[in-house]
């Protein structure tokens, strides 16, 4: 239970098209997520999803029935917001009992579930607690509490980490992996985070002004970008786009016909005794890394990563070369062309 | 205009602020050596209090003088020490609850028919103005239009309010004239009991209605949308979300709104006595008006027993605000 499927999803506000030809699949327990630049219309695609907004067009399947029409709470969904929208007068008690009062679930069950949620979650000291005397990461986990208490067919969680800090993100990030593990449910997750894409994902949709670009795993989609823009969108520091004629030096065999742009990515690039000429700008020592920023003779910027310490200052020369296995081609329309075999 | 004729404009405006600051300058740093920081926190705030105790201090005090003293008199000197008579004539009642055996019957009168008002008024704007946020905050057509429509009435004098109301609701006024051209009966809105004490309420209801919507409004608009959606998602019916998202969250704001209703209702004079004048008979007298009455108005004026019944009165409001706020603390910390 919880295979969700999308078909010609549109969502237009008056003549903004939000959404367009929106066609996807999520398989029963998979952990799906949308990630994108703001406005790209992933939080949008999860509303039409969950019922609190209609879709202009198209349909939305659960476990193969047309809920396009039927009302959010019929749905069997469960949604964590970004804000988490706990009641702020109520109790955590009474933010994770709400939902299964409105079901009319006899008492000991409810006692039964919130026991168990508040066990699982490690928010047994905080349920007499109000939202307001939370950390954050406390009211995440209560957040997600009442999404799990429901036993919900799958859940909806729109950019869940993004009011953490850096920190507590990390350890959400990794106590969500371990959540969706155990509990084994479909799960559509926002964000515009692709470190938590990536980490998170089983499989990841990018989405550009309302269009889905990419559905892929997350390695397949690191590894095999369909364009341009997914290729500069996942990974960090962003891929290297250079002219065929900048990249010269690192097409020891050619490239494919129709190739205009070839990509790079910056921890891809290693120093070599041939390759790319650099003239160093800023050099940024991470201790695990350096990032190096600088320039080619033609004036084209490239950024370099180079794993541990190097001893490198703006202004001097190095030369950097790639696998060229490594190295992706694009078209003139910025779409993906294969190597050559 | 030219850079350098506006620096010679800067300048003449600027001369005079510069001798003023100049010649102040002096005597401030003396006083600051002299009081210290609490001197010139005492220099800065002494405008407000000038004025703070010129027009509200004092006369509480000279109020209290009047209450205190006797006879037909203004001025404080001619008056004699009375002590509480005024006060003991007010309270003194065999039942207080039946006016006609009170020693000061039209001031039992007034109370009475004030808390009648207050009480039936109060609600009747708390359930008003809840009722038209609630609507004004849907998504209406031309919302912001309807927003001013209903906020218009704020805008009109008291005055005025109670003209324009009596012109439709008297014996040959523009309601009746409806009624009868719909084959009604007419109705004597003004001149039977019952309906003169409806007519009050909805006169000063519709007035004020406006101002406590706009309280509303703004907190509900600071409820997060997301509680809302929340909410929906939990399946929770329309009811429920009413009375237990909105209306807990909107508490802090309705407790305004219910806190400076009272405040009003017990004050209320203007619309109701261009309205009705107290009557029929003294159905509609209330307190500020029975004070105006006594003190102002009457061919035997006594400015001592006005001036006890509005401090009594002033009691009265401080004992209500004094109370919802110890309400309010009490529910932050609950």
């Amino acid at each position: 239970m919880g295979q969700i499927r999308l078909e010609g999803l549109y969502k237009r506000f008056g003549v903004h098209e939000v959404l367009t030809d929106i066609n996807l699949e999520v398989d029963e327990g998979e952990l799906c997520v949308f990630v994108g630049p703001s406005g790209c219309g992933k939080s949008t695609l999860l509303r039409q999803i969950s019922g609190l907004d209609q879709p202009s067009e198209g349909k939305v399947f659960i476990d193969g029935k047309d809920v396009t029409r039927v009302s959010a709470a019929d749905r069997g969904l469960a949604m964590v917001f970004q804000s988490y929208a706990l009641y702020p007068h109520m109790t955590v008690r009474q933010n994770l009992a709400f939902g299964l009062q409105n079901m009319k679930m006899p008492r000991a069950e409810i006692d039964r579930r919130i026991a168990d949620v508040s066990r699982m979650l490690e928010i047994e000291p905080l349920i007499a607690r109000r939202p307001g005397q939370l950390s954050g990461g406390q009211r995440q986990r209560v957040a997600i509490g009442r999404a799990i208490v429901r036993d919900p067919t799958a859940f909806l969680l729109d950019e869940p980490l993004s009011n953490l800090d850096a920190e507590l993100r990390v350890s959400m990030r990794a106590e969500l992996a371990a959540l969706h593990a155990r509990l084994g449910a479909t799960m559509i997750y926002v964000t515009h985070d692709q470190i938590e894409a990536m980490t998170l994902a089983d499989r990841i949709v990018v989405l550009r002004l309302g269009r889905i670009e990419q559905v892929a795993a997350p390695l397949d989609l690191f590894d095999r970008p369909v364009n341009r823009f997914v290729a500069g969108f996942i990974g960090a520091p962003s891929m290297n786009f250079l002219s065929v004629a900048d990249a010269a030096p690192l097409l020891g065999g050619g490239t494919p016909d129709g190739v205009a742009i070839v990509g790079v990515r910056p921890q891809h690039l290693v120093r070599a005794e041939k390759g790319l000429e650099l003239c160093a700008t800023l050099v940024e020592a991470l201790g695990t890394e350096t990032v190096i920023h600088g320039t080619l003779a033609s004036g084209a910027r490239l950024l370099a990563t180079v794993a541990g310490h190097l001893k490198v200052a703006p202004g001097d020369r190095l030369t950097l070369g790639a696998n060229p296995e490594q190295l992706h081609f694009f078209n003139a329309n910025d779409q993906r062309v294969d190597a050559i075999a | 205009m030219s850079f350098a004729l506006a620096n010679t404009i800067g300048a003449v405006f600027a001369a005079p602020v510069r001798w003023l600051a100049a010649s102040i300058d002096a005597p401030l740093r003396l006083w600051q050596r002299l009081t210290g920081k609490g001197g010139m926190i005492a220099f800065f705030l002494m405008p407000n209090i000038i004025v703070f105790g010129t027009f509200v201090i004092i006369p509480l005090f000279i109020n209290f003088a009047y209450s205190v003293t006797g006879g037909n008199e203004l001025f404080l000197t001619d008056r004699s020490f009375v002590g509480t008579q005024h006060f003991d004539r007010l309270l003194t009642c065999d039942n207080h609850f039946d006016p006609s055996s009170c020693r000061d019957d039209l001031f039992w009168t007034a109370v009475w028919n004030t808390a009648r008002f207050v009480v039936v008024q109060v609600t009747t704007i708390a359930i008003v103005a809840m009722g038209t946020a609630l609507i004004l905050n849907s998504k209406i057509p031309a919302r912001g239009f309807w927003r001013a429509v209903f906020f218009f009435p704020v805008l009109l004098s008291p005055v005025v309010v109670g003209l324009i109301w009596r012109w439709i609701l008297q014996r040959q006024g523009l309601l009746n004239f409806v009624m009868i051209e719909m084959d009604l009966t007419p109705v004597n809105w003004l001149i039977e009991r019952d309906w003169a004490f409806v007519a009050a309420v909805g006169v000063s209801v519709w007035a004020h209605v406006g101002f406590y919507a706009l309280i509303l409004l703004a907190g509900l608009q600071a409820i997060p949308r997301d509680l809302y959606e929340a909410a929906e998602m939990d399946g929770t019916r329309p009811a429920r979300v009413f009375f237990r998202i909105t209306l807990p969250l909107l508490w802090p704001n309705l407790l305004v709104v219910i806190v400076l209703a009272l405040i009003r209702a017990v004050q209320i004079f203007d619309e109701v006595y261009v309205l009705t004048g107290g009557g029929p008979g003294t159905s509609t007298l209330y307190l500020t008006q029975y004070i105006y009455e006594i003190g102002f108005a009457s061919i035997l004026r006594n400015p001592g027993l006005a001036s006890a019944a509005s401090l009594m009165m002033g009691g009265v409001l401080i004992v209500l605000t004094l109370g919802q706020l110890g309400l309010q603390r009490w529910r932050d910390r609950a």
